[in-house]
């Protein structure tokens, strides 16, 4: 019957998204690209940060990744236009973003706690600072992509689908990954990593396994949304704040949940879009504010608190 | 093949200059509930740190169902069927108790089926099943100290490693302890045990072998090692009648 009740909200939800940009206007169609976009990230962290606990604090380095591997390979390929075109090159972000990861996680996974969440953002200023200074990389002058909107559609729109299929997706495998071997083991990791090995988990593995995944689902991100921009420079993609913003959306929907960093990213933008769009100088303080608040409440996040009705005694710890 | 399960010779550990454990030497047979005990300091978990893996020895050999060890990481001695107890507890504490169990389920026999079976089996034999669907970080120490021991039966071992199972148990708890580790070597898996309560340890243990300051002092039953004047005096000091005559 639970089965039931979540595939029907699943459809629902699907049936919602595939209409809401005939009811929207293009700002707010804007809006809820960006959400796909952030929640996405925010699903990507939570594999590496909150199923094994590893925090990375760099993680817009495979958002830099994915972005500039596409527009490279426009530069050297030529490549076309038209949405099929974008494939190759947003895969190939996706898959370089993860060899990168790949690389830089035998000697960063040694690190434990702060020393890997500080040693990543390290990772992720060195990077943009390539990027951003050896001419061949062009971070600084900047990229094209070519547009591959098909004619006759809104942009908005386009990218609205395109980002609302890709983080289905990464739920999806946030999901298989939440319930399989590979999750079991990344959470006996978070909870204790020396007791998880003498209980005969290849911690090392999958710890790896783990960074390459999370690093993979960001490059995919991160290309896309450089398709996204048509124009970006080395500071439009690698952003400090967003490597926050994936940790805070996490934070306040529930870190180590599924749809924890759903919730989060959507909390997050409502606030900062939509409700306080109109303060733009107050904005910032008030959702730091905010986020301070809810950890001090709620430490487990949205959806880790258990919620009780007002008026009725709490349901099992009864005995008192 | 052999009777010996584990067997460790020369083995000596060095931090920086202090010798931990030196030279020492030991075969552990199947079937057995071995006991190891000491007095504090004296190694005991050092030993059991080398045996599972957590330090590298410094000189010597160990030997486990006729492979020698090595370098061999700790989840393959693990998957090879060494299991080991913590003295602290360390539970995964955001787990349920049947989530804790079946991590060692799951991976301390990689390409098993039964991984549901084999968690309900070690809850059972611990006597915890009641408490499977609570969160381990809501335990007291006595159902903790079971958890400990149901992880590790979980995976399956050969030969179980205990560092001190009763620590901080009540006389009752101590009691279902025993009783829980004589299970599990009636279920087929050799137990070596670290403990303090030489009550637990006269009354469970088939032999015991005593180290003091990283030194092997004696082995044999319990009742021999009692008596065992070297024994006594590591664990009590030297009788004052023994000692030299003060010359004036």
């Amino acid at each position: 019957m639970n089965r039931f009740v979540i595939l029907l909200l699943t459809a629902v939800a699907a049936l919602l998204v595939a209409m809401l940009p005939i009811l929207l206007g293009p700002y707010y169609i804007r809006v809820l690209q960006t959400f796909f976009f952030f929640a996405g990230l925010g699903v990507a962290w939570n594999i590496l940060g909150g199923y094994a606990g590893y925090w990375s604090f760099g993680h817009t380095v495979s958002i830099g990744i994915g972005a500039f591997t596409a527009a490279w390979l426009g530069l050297i390929f030529g490549a076309g236009s038209g949405p099929w075109s974008m494939i190759l090159p947003v895969i190939a972000g996706a898959l370089l973003s993860g060899l990168f990861a790949l690389v830089i996680a035998y000697p960063l996974l040694r690190l434990r706690g702060t020393y890997f969440a500080i040693a990543m953002l390290g990772v992720s200023q060195v990077v943009a600072e390539l990027v951003n200074n050896v001419s061949i990389f062009q971070g600084g002058i900047g990229v094209f992509l070519p547009s591959p909107v098909p004619s006759g559609m809104p942009v908005e729109r386009f990218y609205y689908y395109i980002f609302a299929v890709v983080l289905s997706l990464l739920l999806l495998i946030s999901w298989w990954v939440k319930r399989s071997r590979f999750g079991y083991a990344l959470l006996a990791i978070r909870e204790d990593e020396d007791t998880a090995m003498m209980l005969g988990v290849p911690t090392e593995r999958y710890k790896m396994a783990a960074f390459v995944l999370s690093a993979v689902m960001v490059g995919l991100l991160g290309a896309i949304y450089g398709y996204s921009l048509g124009y970006f420079t080395t500071y439009s993609v690698f952003r400090l704040d967003w490597s926050l913003n994936m940790i805070v959306f996490c934070l306040i929907g529930g870190i180590g949940t599924l749809m924890g960093p759903v919730i989060g990213a959507a909390l997050i933008l409502f606030l900062t879009q939509v409700l306080l769009g109109g303060f733009l100088d107050l904005h910032l303080m008030i959702t730091g504010a905010l986020v301070v608040a809810v950890i001090l409440v709620m430490p487990g996040g949205i959806l880790r608190t258990r919620w009780r009705l007002p008026g009725r005694m709490p349901a099992r710890e009864g005995a008192e | 093949m052999s009777d010996i399960l584990l067997s460790g010779r020369g083995v000596t550990k060095k931090f920086r200059g202090l010798t931990a454990i030196d030279d020492v030497s030991f075969d552990i047979p199947h079937g057995a509930i071995y006991g190891l005990i000491g007095p504090n300091g004296a190694g005991k978990s050092t030993l059991f740190n080398l045996i599972t893996g957590y330090h590298p020895l410094t000189s010597g050999s160990i030997t486990f169902r006729g492979k020698v060890l090595g370098n061999m990481p700790i989840y393959r001695r693990n998957q090879l069927g060494l299991a080991r107890a913590f003295q602290i507890a360390k539970p995964f504490p955001a787990l349920t108790l049947a989530q804790n169990v079946r991590v060692g389920a799951m991976f301390g026999r990689p390409g098993d089926k039964n991984v549901e079976r084999t968690t309900q089996e070690a809850l059972d034999v611990t006597g915890i099943a009641h408490l499977a669907q609570r969160r381990a970080g809501e335990l007291t120490v006595g159902d903790l100290r079971k958890l400990e021991i149901a992880r590790a039966v979980a995976t399956r071992p050969v030969l179980l490693l205990a560092d001190e199972p009763c620590a901080g148990l009540n006389p009752t708890e101590t009691e279902e302890m025993v009783r829980c580790l004589r299970a599990v070597r009636d279920a087929g898996t050799t137990v070596w045990l670290v403990e303090h309560d030489m009550k637990a340890v006269t009354n469970i243990c088939d032999r015991i072998i005593v180290i003091d300051a990283g030194k092997k002092l004696a082995e044999g039953t319990p009742h021999e090692v009692v008596n065992n004047k070297e024994v006594i005096a590591a664990y009590l000091g030297t009788p004052v009648d023994d000692l030299p005559a003060h010359t004036p």
